[in-house]
């Protein structure tokens, strides 16, 4: 608390006069104070974003020789980690800070990502700038201190040693030790006139480059919506689609045949019993039927066992019935309660579709499932060792399943090389 | 009668050949899609040509255009339409290019066998089969200043089982009236549609249709 002291040095003089410098004496010691906790707080930031910086310079290098590819996602994370703690640390200070969309999974949606490329140079701005403001903005104060203390402790130091910077003569006795006091004044004078400019620059970059881009994020982010939402309606009306085609090809036709053999088997009762009954036979068997189509189209809406085992279990279920070998990891933090239904029939649709190409299409021996549940994203991966060459444009199968995902604001990604192996990674949104 | 089936069910088409050759009827090709329908005609020189609407490769309208083919290489072919809906468009397509030997049904109609054995031979015989969730469509559609509406409910059921196909007769046994009353009726529908009466059934079916159709153009 130095401010204090010297509003007790200033001269007596008017009561007027007074109030004035009491109150532009509080107003000092305020703004340094805040300005104190900023710095405080930046060389927090600072330091996480030069491990970051050290971090993503190491796999930039390492992207040299192939291998670095496999961190590409890593560094991305932890560098929007050391951003959102920055936004976090703005936000405290100023209006908030509207974080940006999910975080780009590769190295070619990175380099396009412009919140990306501002997020990186943020990063070694603050990592190194940011990190030296810190660090002598808080050097300031703590200077004051051990010069006002210096007289308590001086006789600790080595002989050769005991010289506090500024001051220009070595520490022998106590009339040095003691005349060491006053530059803490300098050092007050230093700390309220220039920690509230360093805060002040060390957050403009954060200022400047973290709020999303004004206008283009923006329209992007629009345009991205307007897609999805259109994507949503266009996988509706194909979903309804083929819930009309599976009726009417499936459980209709079914019961039309019924009423056909019934009518049949009615005329037959008068002439030939034998052959009536025959007939009716017949006519059960494609009641049977229509009501096994029925089923099979119910389940395809929205699968009853999600209701009664939740997605785990009825991931089990899909696993269990694929004709490839599957295993299957289910990694759900139970503590955030469950994702919304949609979202979880989605996942379910998802790994079944996934599960029925491998069967047809793969020729794989093995295959993979595992989700999980990180914050408020659902990750479904499926993966399998057959001959890859997969396309996500022509196969209607992998088509479909883009489409659920980008129906839900998430992210699909598919690597299949020809040869193989192939991964399908989707991501989707909780909703919950 | 020699009969063609083209259904893309195989469960359905069985059933369908099962009951015409029980009824002592020479199903001469069950084919399962447009292509071996038109195939089969060419082959078989059949008198009647059941066919689905639906039918591979879109499952839209294959039967109906396999079906104006089909007429158009052989114009005494008898065609009944088989459709799991009604399909207004596909009905009224096929009706502007004349009702004779045409037939148009929901396809569970056939499970009412006698009705459907008779519709079939209406049809293979020069005349009309409309299923009457079809009519009811065609006579409820909403026409604004429609001279439909100069009609009396009971001259609009009559209408509507005239335009089914049926004979006075049957029309005075359906709507359980005397026969002398179904004269009465039709004459007077006749004046208030400003049609000239005429006593042959297929071309006043074709009359009261092309009066909807033509309803229908001005909408």
């Amino acid at each position: 608390m130095p401010a204090p002291g010297r509003a007790t040095a200033e001269p007596a003089t008017t009561p007027a006069h007074r109030g004035g410098v009491r109150r532009a004496t509080r107003r000092l010691s305020r703004s340094t104070l805040v300005a104190l906790d900023q710095l405080g707080a930046g060389l927090g930031t600072a330091l996480l974003a030069l491990v970051a910086l050290l971090g993503v310079v190491l796999v930039g290098l390492a992207c040299l020789l192939w291998v670095g590819r496999l961190l590409v996602p890593v560094a991305l994370q932890v560098l929007r980690l050391a951003a959102d703690r920055e936004r976090a640390r703005l936000g405290r200070y100023g209006p908030e800070i509207v974080g940006p969309g999910p975080v780009p999974t590769g190295l070619r949606a990175a380099a396009a990502d412009p919140t990306t490329r501002r997020e990186l140079g943020w990063l070694a701005l603050h990592g190194t700038a940011g990190l030296l403001l810190s660090v002598v903005g808080l050097t300031l104060p703590l200077s004051v201190i051990t010069d006002v203390t210096f007289p308590l402790w001086w006789y600790l130091l080595p002989p050769d040693d005991a010289t506090p910077s500024l001051v220009p003569w070595t520490v022998q006795d106590w009339p040095t030790a003691l005349a060491v006091v006053p530059f803490s004044l300098v050092w007050l004078v230093l700390t309220v006139g220039l920690s509230p400019v360093m805060a002040r620059l060390q957050s403009r970059p954060g200022w400047r480059l973290l709020p999303p881009d004004p206008e283009t994020d923006l329209s992007v982010r629009v345009a991205e919506l307007t897609a999805t939402r259109a994507a949503a309606l266009d996988a509706h009306a194909v979903e309804l689609r083929r819930i009309e085609r599976s009726l009417h090809d499936g459980a209709q036709n079914r019961l039309v045949a019924v009423t056909v053999l019934v009518g049949a088997a009615r005329r037959a009762l008068a002439r030939d019993p034998a052959a009536a009954a025959d007939v009716l036979g017949r006519a059960q068997d494609a009641a049977e039927q229509a009501l096994a189509e029925l089923r099979t189209v119910v389940r395809s809406i929205l699968p009853p066992v999600l209701a009664d085992r939740g997605l785990e279990g009825s991931l089990a279920g899909l696993a269990a019935a694929c004709p490839v070998p599957c295993r299957l990891e289910v990694d759900l933090d139970t503590g955030a309660g469950r994702c919304a239904a949609s979202v979880e029939a989605t996942a379910y649709f998802v790994v079944a579709e996934a599960l029925t190409n491998i069967a047809k299409h793969s020729g794989a021996r093995a295959a993979a499932v595992a989700v999980s549940r990180r914050a408020d994203r659902l990750l479904v991966r499926v993966d399998d060792d057959g001959k890859g060459g997969a396309d996500g444009a022509a196969g209607s199968g992998l088509a479909g399943i883009r489409r659920r995902a980008e129906a839900f604001d998430g992210r699909f990604a598919l690597t299949s090389p020809p040869g193989g192996p192939t991964t399908i990674e989707v991501e989707l949104p909780c909703g919950s | 009668m020699r009969i063609v089936i083209a259904e893309d069910d195989p469960l359905l088409r069985e059933g369908l050949a099962l009951l015409l050759r029980a009824e002592g009827l020479d199903v001469v090709a069950a084919v399962d899609g447009p292509d071996a329908l038109l195939a089969a005609v060419d082959e078989h020189h059949p008198d009647v040509a059941i066919v689905d609407v639906r039918m591979p490769p879109t499952h839209t309208d294959e039967g109906i255009v396999a079906a104006v083919e089909a007429r158009r290489r052989r114009p005494d072919l008898a065609v009944l339409v088989l459709s799991a809906y009604v399909e207004q468009a596909f009905a009224t397509d096929l009706l502007t290019r004349g009702a004779t030997r045409l037939g148009y049904l929901l396809k569970e109609r056939v499970g009412r066998v006698e009705q459907f054995l008779d519709a079939l031979h209406r049809v293979a015989d020069g005349g009309t089969a409309i299923d009457p969730d079809v009519v009811a469509q065609l006579l409820t559609r909403n026409h604004p200043d429609s001279r439909l509406d100069r009609l009396s409910p009971r001259e609009r059921d009559v209408l509507a089982v005239m335009a089914e196909g049926l004979g006075n007769a049957a029309i005075a046994e359906r709507l359980v009236v005397s026969e002398g009353a179904v004269h009465k009726h039709i004459r007077s529908i006749f004046g208030k549609l400003d049609l000239a009466p005429t006593d042959r059934t297929d071309r006043r079916v074709a009359a009261v249709l092309h009066y909807l159709e033509d309803a229908r153009r001005r909408v």
